[in-house]
């Protein structure tokens, strides 16, 4: 594990938007950041479902409930309050269901991204105050995100690649949330639409495969590896004292290829 | 209409309550903190009592066969008692797939676990019922 990035910062325009109390939307690649008075409100990314999937995907609210509220409530940018007036949803229900999109969304698009940051002053999102949070908070939750993952099982190529469930071993057990991912890894869908799927949160899908991998009840994909030499290479021998992950892999990948 | 600060101000406000959090156990994401702190970071906090909600939540043991056909949360709270206080896990249920806890850290001197147990299971469903 590294400890350089610990520090380092997400997004150095979010962090001086905060500062001059903004409010608007931080357009990126991979999504977008709403602020009001520099903090949080909203954050949207396609990678991750919105608040929308997560309350109709188990039926919680009816789609038409949904729809009915953006076409009463969109306008004046209130969608958030008028689901708990009109009684469809309880107050604290929406915060953390709002909240989880939040953190969802940011983390997609707060990832290092090519393209530049562009910021649109007096912005604002139609589901409406909720409750917002500093962006120091998601700045630093984005992060804590990056090297849960790592930490975990540090193969990235699970994330992207469609899942494929493996056998449990003999006596192995799976659980019920589990059971319920493995039941949609039919080696096509992709974790991030197995999230959509089950209207979980992208980055909670992308948690828990990765768990699943670690424990072996889903495949990982073999990394590109150029040309994998056929017998165990010298610079085994000569493993130092502190090795790093891609020296693992690569001894791992080179071992697998010589059995 | 009880929101998440709501909720964790009437927690507060339980005997003997030194700190409460409301925690995502799939992530380790604090979704809202009040009071205290036992090691003086509620997100670092959040991120320690998540792996054990995720435990208790996930492992079998846990899961009786008779509560099977029962969607929600197989556990309905955790205790942790140390030499100084009482951790009180106790699970949200909402309609949506979520994967949410309140957490309750209370002096052992001062707490009186019995009633804070039975206060912060209604916490639980009133957060959510609105």
């Amino acid at each position: 594990m590294t400890t350089a990035p610990a520090h380092s910062t997400v997004s150095p325009m979010l962090v001086r938007l905060a500062g001059e109390r903004a409010t608007g939307a931080l357009l990126r690649d991979h999504g977008t950041l709403y602020l009001a008075d520099g903090r949080v409100v909203h954050a949207e990314s396609p990678a991750a479902p919105g608040i929308d999937v997560l309350l109709t995907a188990g039926g919680r609210l009816p789609r038409a409930g949904w729809e009915e509220a953006v076409d009463r409530a969109g306008a004046r940018r209130e969608v958030g309050r008028f689901l708990v007036d009109s009684g469809r949803l309880g107050g604290g229900e929406l915060e953390i269901c709002h909240l989880g999109a939040l953190f969802d969304a940011a983390y997609f698009a707060l990832a290092p991204g090519s393209g530049p940051t562009r910021f649109r002053y007096g912005v604002a999102h139609w589901i409406g105050p909720v409750r917002p949070v500093s962006a120091s908070a998601v700045e630093r939750e984005t992060r804590r995100r990056r090297e849960l993952l790592d930490q975990v099982w540090p193969y990235a190529a699970v994330d992207t690649a469609p899942v494929r469930a493996r056998e449990p071993a003999p006596g192995q057990a799976v659980t019920r949330r589990q059971r319920a991912l493995l039941e949609l890894a039919d080696g096509v869908r992709t974790p991030l639409a197995i999230a959509w799927a089950l209207g979980r949160p992208a980055f909670h899908t992308l948690l828990d495969i990765r768990r699943l991998a670690a424990a072996g009840l889903v495949e990982t994909p073999a990394e590109p590896v150029a040309a994998t030499p056929a017998a165990v290479p010298s610079w085994v021998a000569t493993v130092s004292a502190d090795p790093d992950i891609a020296l693992l892999r690569r001894l791992r990948d080179a071992l697998e290829a010589s059995l | 209409m009880p929101g998440i600060d709501a909720c964790l101000h009437e927690a507060m406000n339980l005997p003997g309550a030194r700190g409460a959090a409301i925690v995502d156990w799939t992530s380790g994401l604090a979704l809202g903190t009040a009071g205290e702190s036992p090691n003086g970071d509620h997100e670092a906090t959040a991120a320690e009592t998540a792996e054990l909600a995720r435990a208790a939540a996930e492992y079998t043991a846990f899961a009786p066969a008779a509560a099977a056909g029962h969607k929600g949360p197989p556990v309905e709270d955790l205790i942790v008692t140390t030499r100084t206080g009482y951790h009180l896990l106790s699970f949200v249920e909402t309609t949506f797939d979520s994967s949410v806890f309140l957490h309750l850290w209370l002096d052992r001197d001062t707490g009186n676990l019995a009633l804070a147990r039975l206060r912060l299971g209604q916490l639980a469903e009133r957060l959510v019922l609105g």
